[in-house]
């Protein structure tokens, strides 16, 4: 590997470390409420590398282990993770020149966390060279992360206590990557408008709310421009 | 039996959304309007997942508990410092604060 390669590869680890401290409770609460479900413990299990999206998981062992359809539980997946086709179309411009094993892993690997943070570090295609092993660094320690956490889950139980409130990190996490992504007034605008839809769709099923709250953001920058850039 | 079926079906499904774009922008270049979009897909989605978690936690509105506050002071190190880390460092003390007084 060479070494600027490395080091943009060392970058994205650093760049994730923190927020393993809210990735490791809720992956713990996954294992473990999926060991204390009625559903096929393996499937379930496995749900951490086959699926690899948190909030979908526990999604599809609440809705089997209230004995919902399946059907539903597929639907309900499906939309929660529609996100990352948005995730899927902005690291498409930065792996044209990635082999197609290279891009099947990246996809496999793409995140919430893992995309979010590389994208603090592509404002420009062009001078975007370490972007792609600073995102390897990133997904692959979440990667490792989620699959101990979760079968460490399932194994031992949710153990840190609740009332150490370490989800907390997630929300925090999200809302210090919010406040790095506002560079622009457009992308301000882009924000207010997709919190205010996201906030005014909290009763629809989870994952709409979200999807309806980026689209309305994505359209809120778009026109904003115009006037704002 | 129908647990794995629900799981290789959503895995399937999950990668193709992810990789969908991947794919095809090797082949096509990537539309114009698209581009200008994709600027505010952070912004947008990040404000979707934040917003909510803050204002209603448990998809209930409660404008009045204890997170919004910790994360109002957790945002404010993150907004001085850039930084994720610091975030975390400032708002789930100032949690545990907040919850302990109240």
């Amino acid at each position: 590997m060479a070494t600027e390669s490395g080091i943009a590869m060392r970058g994205g680890f650093k760049a994730v470390s923190p927020i393993l401290l809210g990735v490791i409770p809720f992956g713990l609460i996954f294992g473990a409420s999926a060991a204390a479900s009625d559903v096929d413990q393996l499937a379930a299990w496995a749900s951490s590398f086959v699926i690899f999206a948190g909030a979908s998981q526990l999604a599809i062992v609440e809705v089997m282990g209230s004995g919902g359809a399946a059907v539903t539980a597929l639907f309900t997946a499906i939309i929660i993770n529609s996100r990352h086709l948005m995730y899927s179309a902005d690291m498409g411009r930065y792996t044209t020149r990635e082999s197609l094993g290279r891009r099947a892993g990246i996809g496999y690997l793409l995140t919430d966390q893992a995309y979010l943070v590389s994208s603090t570090r592509f404002p420009k295609p062009d001078t975007s060279k370490g972007v792609i092993p600073y995102y390897f660094g990133a997904a692959l320690t979440l990667w490792t992360t989620w699959q101990i956490v979760t079968t460490a889950g399932f194994f031992l139980g949710s153990v840190i206590p609740d009332s150490w409130s370490l989800e907390f990190a997630i929300p925090l996490t999200f809302l210090a990557l919010l406040i790095i992504a506002v560079r622009t007034k457009p992308a301000l605008v882009a924000a207010i408008a997709g919190g205010i839809v996201a906030v005014g769709a909290i009763d629809l099923p989870y994952g709409i709310g979200l999807m309806a709250g980026a689209v309305a953001g994505i359209a809120a920058g778009m026109i904003s421009e115009r006037w704002l850039a | 039996m129908t647990m794995w079926m629900v799981v290789i079906l959503a895995g399937i499904a999950t990668f193709a959304m992810r990789f969908v774009f991947i794919a095809l922008f090797k082949r096509i270049a990537v539309p114009p309007v698209l581009e200008r979009g994709l600027r505010y897909v952070a912004p947008a989605v990040l404000a979707a997942i934040t917003v909510p978690a803050l204002v209603a936690p448990g998809h209930v509105w409660d404008p009045l508990n204890p997170f919004l506050p910790a994360a109002l002071i957790g945002g404010v190190a993150a907004w001085r410092t850039k930084s994720i880390g610091a975030a975390i460092a400032v708002g789930l003390p100032a949690l545990w604060i907040i919850n302990w007084i109240a």
